[in-house]
């Protein structure tokens, strides 16, 4: 006996991405739009801060989707572990409930200004994107980049690359450290 | 699925973090907005990646992670000089960090 329900989770959990299809990819950048959004209108820096590691933990979905696992895995390491805390910190430490002098979350171009620029750059780029040759180009075979090659590559022909962004990131880090230390008055 | 679509995403997505950045005067809503820039770049990145036509080569992967290294610095940077800003003006506000206006 057989329903058709259970037909439609087994082929679902046998292969999510096959039975999903181009949904895997979509739905989760759906959700990255959304959250991403949200963070951009949200008062609330806290609520803000929430909104943009839910759209940080999509977007890694979205490029494991598109078969970048590594990046995927790096970007929810990196983006949700390290940059969401180390803002929700900053948030905490600088007691955000303080609004400025005019009392509005708003400055420089304002919320109507803000969002016609952002809208005019979009309609550009959406306007290069559409009329481009490359843009109906359909996806190719299920591409894969393997941690192993991606490993070679960077110690073999990227490893410049490699150690000049670890003295960046060296650099960075212990320059972030001394800017944010107490003076110490003599 | 096509190309244009992922690069819609992308295009809307940079869209969002400029909005944020040009109209919100907490300097953390700033970073914010930056940081959502940057993750539209390497959402690009990745896009052309899987359409390309030599997709063993890695260059988009590779990209991406030295991408993502730059924007994790960047972070760290930018919150320290958040939190001496606020320690010297007792804010984050854009607009209160004006001693060089003279």
């Amino acid at each position: 006996m057989t329903c058709p329900l259970c037909d439609i989770l087994k082929t679902c959990c046998a292969d999510p991405m096959k039975f999903l299809g181009d949904w895997f990819v979509l739905l989760p950048a759906l959700v990255l739009l959304l959250a991403a959004g949200a963070a951009v209108v949200m008062r609330n820096l806290i609520h803000a801060a929430l909104c943009l590691t839910l759209s940080f933990i999509a977007l890694g979905i979205v490029f494991i989707a598109l078969g970048a696992e590594f990046v995927g895995f790096v970007q929810l390491l990196v983006y949700v572990g390290a940059v969401a805390m180390v803002i929700v910190f900053a948030i905490l430490l600088t007691k955000p409930e303080r609004l400025t002098k005019s009392g509005s979350a708003f400055s420089g171009l304002g919320p109507a200004g803000g969002a016609a620029v952002g809208f005019v750059a979009l309609v550009a780029l959406l306007g290069f994107i559409f009329t481009s040759p490359l843009a109906k180009k359909p996806l190719p075979a299920p591409a894969s980049a393997p941690v192993a090659a991606i490993g070679e590559a960077l110690m073999g022909d990227y490893v410049v690359a490699l150690i000049a962004i670890a003295v960046l990131l060296t650099a960075a880090l212990v320059g972030a450290a001394v800017i944010a230390m107490e003076d110490k008055q003599p | 699925m096509t190309l244009q679509i992922l690069l819609a995403i992308s295009a809307i997505l940079f869209a969002f973090g400029l909005a944020a950045v040009l109209s919100r005067s907490n300097s953390i809503m700033i970073l914010i907005g930056i940081e959502l820039m940057l993750g539209a770049a390497n959402l690009n990145f990745i896009t052309f990646w899987r359409f390309s036509e030599n997709p063993s080569d890695l260059v988009g992967i590779l990209f991406a992670i030295f991408s993502i290294a730059v924007a994790a610095a960047e972070a760290a940077v930018g919150l320290a000089i958040i939190i001496l800003v606020h320690r010297r003006i007792n804010s984050v506000e854009a607009d209160d960090a004006s001693n060089l206006k003279g």
